[in-house]
């Protein structure tokens, strides 16, 4: 079974996540904030990461070059309700930029084309 | 010069040198000692102020304070007011938790300072090579070809090409293949006795830039290296060609040197000295800017021998009463009396004592050579006492007291 993390700090939204991908038969851990999230990927097995930018603390753009730092192969989509931090150099190391949308299937489809 | 707005340049300087051992064991290799006032980096960043270029971040990280340290007392003439700056970037531990892993790594990890600037093209330049070059040309070449990446390159003889990068072109100076110390390097169009050797000098489109490094950054295998990684990377997918730096004028490659070990070090010097040299460094077109001297000037002392000077380069504040030939001296050197010096490069304050003999020797800054010790004329000796290298060179670190 293929491992997922979330990480956005809005709790409907992860619910939404950890719902609909535990249908499509993924292990989905969601937290809350980036640094739960860099915990996560300094300890567990990951397949994959959604990871929002703006987070309260560190944001998604602070996180992203720290997991790669750790775990270089790991794939990583951001996923955010912002369409301008494609702009962003920063962004650029993340695998796939989804903006959010209450229907998730760019989503789903970007992590079938990833793992 | 509306096209330099547009232009980030940054300068390599964090590497080792382990091949310059001694010189490098208490130092950064672009702060080495050369042509008597000049340290190594004054090349490149000459070449950057010759050619207008007055935004410069130097990436350190092995021996950092000596770069900070020179960059302070040589190169602080830029206005940050003016948009100017020289700034040096260890790394900062701040985006991933580690050194720079190579050259390619040095840039992901500064990937906000490009962010920043959001540049149109970034020019990657090495602090360990000594030449003149007008960046401003091979921007041309590259704005000309809408180049993805210019990479700097010069002829050398096919024959003796194996201990290069070499770059692999068509006849429209397209890069279609990259090899590393080939066996068989492969010629240039129309020169086919000649390959072209990388320089380590790199044009990017910025964006571009970006995307390959994040691409490196992920790909477990690299080594995180320009030539190794990011250039074989590119080729036959982006626009990837290679700038001849000659002299159009006679079809000649134009001077260049990497400093990588002992021997290029001292036959870098050899190439200063002479009627007509081969590296000029008096070409008041093309400055070479160092460290501002305090010393006075140079004294030459009779004291009923003759002395004799022949075909050197003597900085200020030395004082000689022996005989000094095709040899290099740093300010503060001393020859004393009866003492002779042969094809030696001498740094800072060293003292020849008074019929001492020296020659094919490097000598760090403030060694004192005793009364009628000898250097350089037996090799048994020396390779008892010294590290000599490949060529033969004797070199002498300053952490050794010379008993007479």
């Amino acid at each position: 079974m293929k491992t997922i993390l979330v990480a956005d700090d809005e709790e409907a939204i992860r619910n939404l996540i950890v719902e609909e991908l535990t249908d499509e038969g993924y292990r989905v851990i969601a937290v809350s904030n980036a640094r739960d999230a860099l915990k996560v990927v300094e300890t567990e097995p990951l397949d994959l990461v959604i990871l929002d930018i703006r987070m309260p603390g560190m944001d998604g753009l602070e996180a992203l070059p720290r997991i790669l730092g750790m775990k270089e192969g790991l794939p990583v989509i951001l996923h955010t309700a912002y369409s301008q931090y494609k702009e962003s150099f920063m962004s650029w190391a993340a695998d796939a930029y989804v903006v959010k949308s209450s229907d998730l299937a760019e989503l789903k489809q970007k992590i079938k084309e990833l793992i | 010069m509306e096209r330099l707005k547009g232009l980030t340049t940054i300068i390599m300087a964090g590497g080792k040198g382990e091949r310059l051992y001694p010189l490098t064991r208490d130092k950064a290799k672009p702060v080495i000692t050369f042509g008597g006032i000049y340290k190594i980096i004054d090349f490149t960043l000459s070449n950057c102020l010759n050619s207008g270029i007055r935004r410069i971040y130097v990436l350190t990280q092995y021996g950092s304070f000596s770069l900070d340290q020179h960059l302070r007392l040589a190169w602080d003439l830029m206005r940050p007011d003016l948009g100017e700056y020289i700034y040096s970037m260890p790394p900062q531990q701040i985006m991933v938790n580690r050194w720079y892993r190579g050259t390619a790594d040095s840039i992901f990890q500064n990937l906000s300072l490009l962010q920043a600037e959001r540049p149109r093209q970034v020019l990657i330049l090495s602090g360990d090579h000594v030449y003149k070059m007008k960046y401003l040309e091979m921007l041309d070449f590259h704005l000309s070809r809408d180049a993805d990446l210019t990479v700097a390159a010069v002829m050398v003889p096919r024959k003796e090409a194996g201990a290069f990068g070499i770059l692999h072109v068509d006849g429209e100076s397209r890069i279609v293949n990259f090899l590393e110390k080939p066996a068989d390097p492969p010629g240039i169009p129309g020169n086919p006795d000649h390959s072209l050797a990388s320089m380590g000098v790199y044009l990017f489109k910025a964006e571009v830039l970006v995307e390959e490094v994040i691409r490196d950054a992920k790909n477990v295998e690299s080594k995180h290296d320009f030539g190794a990684n990011i250039i074989p990377q590119m080729v036959g997918k982006k626009r990837v060609f290679a700038y001849n730096f000659h002299n159009p004028a006679t079809g000649m490659p134009r001077y260049w040197r990497d400093i990588g070990i002992l021997d290029a070090y001292f036959q870098a010097h050899r190439d200063l000295l002479g009627a007509e040299p081969v590296f000029d460094l008096y070409d008041r077109e093309w400055p070479i800017r160092a460290r501002p001297s305090l010393y006075p000037p140079s004294k030459y002392l009779y004291s009923g021998q003759s002395i004799i000077v022949e075909d050197c380069l003597i900085a200020a504040g030395c004082a000689v009463e022996g005989t000094v030939r095709e040899s290099v001296l740093s300010p503060g050197v001393r020859i004393g009396q009866g003492a002779r010096v042969d094809a030696a490069v001498l740094w800072d304050n060293v003292h020849i004592g008074a019929g001492a003999q020296v020659q094919r020797a490097i000598i760090e800054d403030g060694v004192k050579v005793p009364k009628g010790f000898t250097i350089g004329l037996d090799p048994e000796a020396d390779a008892r006492r010294f590290p000599v290298t490949e060529g033969g060179i004797v070199v002498v670190p300053n952490n050794v007291i010379l008993e007479e």
